[in-house]
């Protein structure tokens, strides 16, 4: 007899739980808040879209763009923010309402994997916005108030701005790993060892 | 018609609940994370509840409910930093009429079945409970041959465990 097969015998004949439940008690279980990850993945999700308008919809560099004489792009750029908000949103909600316990454990975790990949996304778009906006904030100073510094000044101005971008969109981004990687982390591991067995065959 | 369908499902849920300890047993290691992946799991099925259309088996909605719960949603409680307690698993079972040497290997089965990877265990679990290969690549969503394959892979990985 084969070692495992002894072992299913013992599997078959363990007793029931010690203390199984009443039906007022799994009447109470199936009341009670989730607390799964697809539960959370929608509350950060949220969380973040609100988070990211004030980033899509800057108000106070409007005088750069008048100053420039680009305030048609600035108004161009708010319609598209409006229009980039509702499309993720939908989108959001559409993937999140989509995941279900039913499907079988790779379809779950492919939804689960791309309804965070739709706040990803989002996440991105308001961040390229965000540095536009720097980027076009750094022009107008040097057309501007430093218009007769010398080239290198200017360089060092847009420099400057750059880093300060830099810094801040690489903790955003820090942060923004962290939070994922530590609800995900076990879902991930889980999802990459299944997806690997359909590459090795 | 609600009440109708939440008594169904307490009465199949009560008579099939040794399902969802099962699986509890084996990715928990304490009593305090079998409550709340339990309690996780029911929720789960109940939301679903309405749409178990009877074609299947109440026990074969539940598997593949429970696994789900147990591989994708399923957070462990931050709460509880104890390590494994291998002592855990007797506290469960009620060991009236009970066998000891029965009781040990159960015990070297769980033990065995707690270091193996999440989708292992669901795999071995499935293999435990004389599910076939269709039902097994169903539930996870792989192909038969790869159920196959990860099958063999991970109950040698379990008999390397149980016999080094």
């Amino acid at each position: 007899m084969d070692l495992l097969d002894k072992y299913k015998k013992t599997w078959n004949n363990q007793p029931e739980e010690a203390h199984n439940l009443s039906k007022v008690e799994i009447y109470k279980m199936a009341h009670s808040k989730s607390t799964s990850i697809v539960k959370w993945i929608f509350i950060i999700g949220m969380l973040e879209f609100l988070t990211m308008i004030p980033f899509l919809f800057m108000e106070t560099d409007t005088k750069h763009f008048e100053e420039m004489n680009i305030l048609w792009l600035r108004k161009a750029l708010d319609t598209i923010s409006c229009a980039i908000v509702s499309f993720f949103v939908i989108k959001f909600y559409l993937n999140y309402k989509s995941i279900s316990s039913l499907d079988n454990t790779k379809t779950l975790m492919d939804k689960i994997v791309k309804t965070r990949r739709t706040v990803r996304n989002y996440i991105f778009t308001g961040l390229s916005f965000f540095a536009i906006a720097i980027l076009v904030m750094a022009f107008s100073s040097i057309n501007n108030q430093f218009i007769n510094e010398t080239p290198i000044f200017k360089i060092g101005i847009i420099a400057i701005f750059i880093f300060i971008g830099a810094i801040f969109l690489g903790l955003f981004w820090l942060f923004y790993q962290l939070l994922y990687g530590i609800l995900l982390k076990k879902l991930n591991k889980n999802y990459k060892e299944l997806a690997k067995l359909d590459e090795l065959n | 018609m609600q009440k109708d369908l939440e008594s169904k499902f307490l009465s199949d849920f009560e008579k099939n609940q040794n399902i969802v300890h099962k699986i509890c047993r084996m990715y928990t290691t304490d009593q305090h994370a079998h409550k709340d992946l339990f309690q996780e799991i029911t929720i789960q099925l109940w939301k679903y509840y309405s749409k178990f259309r009877g074609d299947a088996k109440f026990s074969t909605w539940m598997y593949r409910v429970a696994l789900n719960t147990a591989i994708s949603l399923y957070r462990k409680s931050t709460r509880i930093v104890k390590t494994q307690d291998i002592s855990s698993v007797a506290y469960k079972i009620s060991s009236v009429d009970y066998d000891d040497t029965e009781e040990l290997q159960l015990k070297q089965l769980y033990r065995a079945i707690h270091r193996l990877s999440d989708i292992e265990k669901a795999l071995i679990f499935l293999y435990l409970e004389d599910k076939p290969y269709k039902e097994i690549s169903e539930t996870l969503g792989i192909s038969s041959v790869n159920a196959r394959v990860k099958m063999n892979r991970a109950k040698e990985k379990l008999k390397k465990i149980l016999n080094p």
